[in-house]
């Protein structure tokens, strides 16, 4: 059984087709990677799974449910969560409670904040790195510690499906190893994860397989290195497209 | 070495505050002794306090970000619907106030439906819009409101007795006083309660980052209209306590800018998402317009609050408690707080 399935999906803003027509799966406890330059809709494909969006036509299956129609908060409580391109901290809160909200609305409402949503969120930050920072406000950050922040929030919600969008974008060599350590010790939590990777700085090294998008079509799917070697995947890398498209 | 000196010098500025706090409290409590019961300066304090019940529930909308130019429409309502229950049907003030005040909240549901899918300044136009709404109607349903000549006369407050010792609530400045005092106290603790608890944290969330918000789950629209709705309910309960405590009401009175622009400017001033901010504002501000600016420029008086929203804006945006407590911030940064 699949954790999360497209069937058909489209996502047309005026005239132009964002996504087109994607049949796709993902299986519980993957990594998946997905790739393609600039506009090929890999953010739209997040935002139409996510709920923030919704698809034209097509549906969206999570664990066999139709969440097509569901609203974000409750696809949220379903168990898929994300992060954003641009970071997205409460930026005047402390970077602890950043976490804490990750962790209390996820749940069944509660007035107060208990001592163990709190705890939880400490270990999370232990987790992504950046435990000496909790007490600062989250907008004090550096852009690489925000990154990581989204991350511990996303993870807060108790998610099973984490969608990251460029997670690692802009990163420093040694930023991305910790990055992949990071992303596989998430997999070990029992978390799949749908990466989106412009650069596939992070998805060649921890995807199963990748999924890559040009132009809101489907292009190749497979092994990383089966979906680099495409000549459909390097034409829309490199800008070498047929004329007469 | 360094670190500790910090952290005396975050302690010492946080007993001060608290010190001084406590303080203003007592001198509340014991203002009509101080004073020597003088009705005119316990009248403006009363009207202080009630302005500072106002902001503290203009606030609690404020805390989702939005900023309303309309609180007046909630404030109108509340005293018209308390007024017009207890005059023309008889019903004791005690009954027909927290009607108002439900009145008024029936009305923050309408504002919410047609108003809140906007944001900033676009919804700050929208509610200063709506107030026309309510107060033509009250202006011109003379069958049911009197219209503009307004409602003179209302039912005031009873007597309170506990043994030997009474109090008029409305008959007396000293007893309007302590009762205003009371509720102010009440609805600090509600907004205690609100700002402290995830609710508070909810709206934090939502008004420092909105589609986060919405990432983890908080549904953002039912937060921001139930805030709307509580921050309307205690408008309107303000409202209807002024109508029984003047005993009158007027549609141009009651649903004056002055209702609107006053509560948000000490919320402003004072700090908009704190707690305290916007009540010490007005404690602050109004005696000191009405002591010291209205003697010195009957006609200008108000210009104080220009000033001041400017003043607070360009050096103070998180207002003078919010500015407060960023030098709390320094101790917590260093652990000795939380």
């Amino acid at each position: 059984m699949s954790l999360l399935k497209l069937e058909a999906l489209s996502k047309k803003f005026g005239d132009h087709w964002a996504l087109r027509d994607i049949e796709f799966s993902i299986n519980p406890g993957e990594i998946v990677g997905l790739v393609g330059p600039n506009g090929a809709g890999k953010t739209t494909m997040f935002n139409l799974i996510t709920g923030r969006h919704k698809p034209s036509s097509g549906r969206v299956l999570f664990a066999d449910k139709d969440i097509t129609h569901c609203k974000p908060h409750e696809i949220r409580r379903l168990g898929i969560s994300r992060t954003f391109q641009s970071s997205r901290p409460f930026a005047k809160m402390s970077t602890l409670k950043n976490v804490v909200a990750g962790r209390i609305f996820s749940t069944d409402f509660d007035l107060f904040t208990r001592p163990s949503d709190i705890e939880t969120a400490a270990q999370l930050l232990e987790l992504v790195g950046i435990a000496h920072k909790a007490k600062l406000p989250a907008g004090e950050l550096t852009l690489s510690e925000q990154r990581r922040l989204d991350l511990a929030r996303a993870l807060a919600t108790q998610p099973r499906l984490l969608l990251l969008d460029e997670v690692a974008a802009g990163f420093s060599p040694v930023a991305v190893k910790q990055a992949v350590e990071l992303v596989l010790r998430v997999r070990e939590r029992g978390v799949t994860l749908f990466i989106i990777d412009h650069f596939l700085t992070l998805s060649l090294r921890v995807s199963d397989r990748l999924l890559a998008l040009d132009r809101g079509e489907k292009v190749a799917e497979g092994s990383p290195q089966e979906v680099m070697r495409n000549r459909e995947v390097i034409r829309a890398y490199l800008g070498m497209r047929r004329k007469d498209e | 070495m360094r670190k500790e000196a910090v952290i005396s010098k975050g302690l010492r500025h946080v007993h001060l505050v608290q010190a001084a706090l406590l303080l203003g409290f007592f001198l509340l409590l014991l203002l009509p002794v101080l004073t020597g019961y003088s009705d005119y300066i316990l009248q403006v304090f009363t009207h202080a306090l009630l302005l500072a019940t106002l902001a503290l529930a203009w606030n609690i909308l404020g805390a989702s970000g939005a900023i309303s130019l309309g609180h007046a429409a909630f404030f109108g309502v509340g005293a018209y619907g308390s007024a017009l229950l207890s005059h023309d049907l008889g019903f004791s003030p005690w009954f027909t106030i927290p009607l108002g005040g439900f009145l008024a909240t029936t009305v923050a549901l309408i504002v919410g439906f047609l108003c809140l899918r906007l944001r900033g300044a676009y919804f700050a136009l929208a509610t200063l819009a709506f107030v026309e709404i309510p107060k033509v109607i009250t202006d011109n349903w003379d069958g049911l409101t009197r219209g503009s000549l307004g409602l003179v006369g209302l039912p005031g407050l009873p007597t309170l007795r506990l043994g030997s010792y009474s109090l008029d609530i409305s008959g007396s400045p000293v007893g309007s006083y302590y009762f205003v005092l009371c509720y102010a106290l009440v609805l600090v603790s509600v907004v205690t309660l609100i700002f402290r608890s995830n609710l508070g944290l909810a709206l934090q969330a939502i008004r420092e980052e909105e589609i986060a918000a919405q990432a983890v789950g908080i549904q953002v629209q039912r937060y921001r209209i139930l805030s709307l709705l509580v921050s309307g309910f205690f408008t309107g309960i303000g409202g209807a306590l002024y109508a029984h405590l003047i005993r009158y009401v007027e549609p141009g009175l009651v649903y004056g800018l002055h209702f609107s622009a006053v509560p948000m400017i000490f919320a402003i001033c004072g700090g908009r998402f704190t707690i305290l901010g916007p009540a010490l504002a007005a404690l602050i501000l109004y005696p000191l317009d009405q002591f010291i600016f209205h003697p010195l420029a009957p006609a200008g008086h108000e210009f104080l609050y220009g000033a001041i929203i400017i003043l607070t804006i360009l050096f103070m945006p998180a207002g003078f408690w919010g500015h407060l407590r960023k030098g709390q911030l320094v101790s917590i940064k260093t652990g000795s707080i939380e």
